[in-house]
């Protein structure tokens, strides 16, 4: 019997990587290794699309503004098409800080100014004054998943508001979220996943790293992963919930 | 009157600091002075008998400063200099204190600040320096600083406000600060290595700085010396490093011990292990001959250089040698990996990560650290700091299973004790902190008697 395999896409590793977002994807591979899948990664960076069809979880991570600007015109050129494609097939995406704005409607700058975003996920941002920093405790919506709690670190200053169409990933205990108004933070639409959390996100929160592989793979008949020994990764997380709990 | 007070009040606070051992960042005096006269930098600074360096950058500040000190004494001036790693403009201000008379004025010939990439454009309005180095810009603390092109922008600013014979100093290596440096009216003085036999051919993970600040094509690296610091140009043809004035060349690293290397005909040797070492070594050589010193009493000077608190130490533990190196964020955690393992063949670790206000509350840089490179060379490597749970499971995530890295360790003793027990007496062992980290495995140090308070050594 042939062996499962895993496919992690990542966009933009080079350019947009900037909170640790390796992180993520060694969680993602090493998982898959541990279980003894095949697990592959390939690269999408500027001007590339190939591999993109065999692609179960797409990373997408934060940049600066400057790589932010060359990003956004590739993937309006080289990437929308294909990436919407995928999507419809079934593929997962986690998509953090720049990434989930850039996959939204638009982005408003401060002087009003629209840019649009690829319009793959129903949300939009504006910028806003004050920076939010610091540690986040999520409780989240997503059914199905022990423990009911995502930690990670927030660092953006984009106000990011939820259309009808896209459902939040939970509501913060501790940190600011999407807005610092709703108290939601990320959000859900299909197979895609946003959010503002880093830390990075996926290591001190391996559930939602089965999460994201077993929504992608169901469409392959997998619904199930073995289980594997979190200690450390709990225990990683459950020392930033204490930080909520303390205050 | 009031400028006397304000120095007298810094004084007190000083003194009460050290008595009371409040460690660390020694900034308290000057921001006590400054609160009572906010121009007594300046004031003190037109004191100083022949000017002020101001030296910035995210790595090699400390050193870099605390060389162009020991040439500059060496050469028989008088110094002022922010020691203990204070490097905000209020630890340069408590610096200059320490120094003053009891009328307030400053008897000193020199000034040597290092100052933090945020603070630099105050300092040089404050200060108004003879030359401004700038050592390199790599991703750091960005919860503190924010992101790199924000720094670069307020580098810049502040460079455009030199003195007219002030001059910059900058590294040509690093392609966002030639950036900065093509973009003065008058033409900086660069450094750089010379030397593809200490490069490798592959940015690390998570570079910076990487794309063409003309057209934004991803620029090509024929060389790569420390983090995203090498030698570039732009497949466009638009921007390239700039051609060094001052470069290294015939470079020797002989692991934590020493290196060497050729600068504009001498062979300079220093007891400073790294290629990060390289640049700062460089920095200070030309700082030094911008100031008129002679190269070859440079060179001299440099053999018997000691290295700051905390940046490779050594210190003697019941039998095992304890190698202390501050290691802050990806670039020179990287880069201190690199000279443990592959130059210095050393197999046990502690790696200490805090995340209070002056270590970066965000840890997610940890991933950005090619621990990688530590899985079948390690035989201990002890995660500390109250992050000590993060570190261990970014070493699971880099291969490195029990028994490689013991069980997280946030207290600092007991990590020390796992450290020394799993150590075979005779050999090595690296400790690696960030900074509130080294400060808290330091004071465990001194409480054992294996090591001196930092403001003795
Ligand atoms: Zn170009």
């Amino acid at each position: 019997m042939a062996r499962k395999t895993l496919t992690v896409g990542w966009l933009y590793p080079d350019l947009m990587n900037i909170y640790g977002d390796r992180g993520n994807i060694l969680t993602l591979l090493k998982r898959a290794e541990w279980r003894d899948f095949d697990a592959r990664l390939i690269e999408l960076g500027r001007g590339t699309t190939e591999g993109i069809d065999d692609v179960d979880v797409f990373f997408f991570g934060g940049g600066q503004d400057r790589e932010q600007a060359l990003v956004y015109e590739d993937l309006l050129e080289t990437k929308q098409t294909a990436l919407e494609r995928a999507v419809a097939s079934g593929a997962s995406v986690l998509a953090v800080c720049g990434g989930y704005q850039l996959l939204g409607q638009y982005y408003q700058t401060g002087e009003g100014e629209r840019f649009p975003g690829i319009g793959l996920i129903d949300v939009r941002t504006e910028a806003g004054k004050q920076r939010f920093i610091g540690d986040v405790v999520v409780d989240t919506d997503l059914p199905d998943i022990q423990p009911q709690t995502l930690v990670g670190f927030e660092n953006h200053s984009g106000r990011t508001y939820l259309g009808p169409k896209a459902k939040p990933l939970g509501r913060v205990r501790m940190g600011f979220g999407n807005n610092g108004e709703d108290h939601t933070e990320g959000c859900i639409q299909g197979g895609i996943l946003g959010t503002y959390l880093h830390g990075s996100l996926l290591p001190k929160n391996p559930h939602l790293a089965d999460h994201l592989v077993t929504s992608a793979l169901a469409r392959r008949g997998i619904t199930e992963l073995a289980p594997l020994d979190d200690a450390a990764e709990i225990a990683a997380h459950e020392k930033i919930l204490a930080r909520a709990q303390r205050r | 009157m009031r400028r006397t007070a304000a120095v007298w009040a810094g004084k007190a606070t000083g003194a009460l600091a050290r008595i009371s051992r409040l460690g660390g960042g020694t900034t308290l005096p000057g921001d006590v002075a400054r609160a009572i006269d906010p121009d007594v930098l300046r004031k003190m600074s037109r004191d100083l008998k022949h000017g002020a360096i101001v030296i910035t950058g995210t790595n090699g500040k400390t050193t870099t400063a605390r060389l162009i000190s020991w040439l500059l004494e060496g050469a028989g001036h008088s110094v002022v200099s922010n020691r203990a790693g204070a490097n905000l403009i209020f630890g340069a201000t408590a610096a200059a204190l320490e120094k003053a008379g009891a009328n307030g004025k400053l008897k000193v010939d020199w000034g040597v600040f290092e100052i933090d990439e945020a603070s630099l454009e105050r300092a040089v309005d404050e200060i108004q320096p003879r030359a401004a180095i700038v050592l390199n810009l790599f991703r750091d603390q960005l919860d503190r600083y924010g992101e790199l092109e924000t720094i670069a922008k307020r580098i810049e600013a502040a460079l455009k406000r030199l003195p007219a014979d002030s001059r910059a100093v900058l590294n040509a290596d690093d392609p966002r600060v030639a950036e900065i440096g093509l973009n003065l009216d008058r033409p900086p003085l660069w450094f750089g290595l010379d030397d593809t036999s200490v490069a490798t051919r592959e940015l690390p993970h998570a570079a910076d700085a990487r794309t063409c600040p003309r057209c934004g094509a991803s620029l090509v690296f024929d060389a790569v010396y420390v983090g995203h610091d090498g030698v570039y140009r732009c497949p466009n043809g638009d921007f390239a490093r700039p051609v060094p004035d001052l470069a290294a060349t015939h470079i020797d690293l002989n692991g934590f011990e020493s290196l060497a290397m050729g600068v504009s005909g001498v062979r300079i040797e220093l007891p400073l292990g790294g290629l990060y070492n390289c640049y700062n070594a460089l920095a200070a050589f030309a700082a030094g001959d911008a100031l008129g010193l002679d190269p070859a009493f440079i060179a001299e000077r440099l053999r018997t250089f000691r290295a700051a608190f905390g940046r490779q130490e050594r210190l003697e533990a019941q039998g095992r040698r304890l190698n202390l190196v501050l290691s802050k964020n990806p670039a020179g955690f990287n880069e201190t990996l690199r000279t443990a393992v592959d130059l210095a063949g050393g197999r046990n670790f502690l790696i200490g990560l805090n995340d209070r206000r002056a270590d970066g509350t965000d840890v997610s840089w940890i991933w950005d650290v090619d621990f990688e490179r530590l899985r079948g060379r390690a035989q201990v490597v002890v995660p500390a700091g109250n992050r000590a749970d993060d570190l261990a499971v970014r070493l699971k995530y880099a291969g490195l299973t029990a028994p490689i890295a013991t069980p997280p360790e946030p207290d600092p003793a007991l990590a020390l004790d796992a450290l020394i027990r799993a150590t075979p007496e005779g050999e090595t062992a690296h400790v690696l902190c960030t900074y509130t980290a080294m400060l808290d495995l330091r004071a465990e140090l001194v409480r054992r008697g294996w090591a001196k308070p930092y403001w003795e050594t």
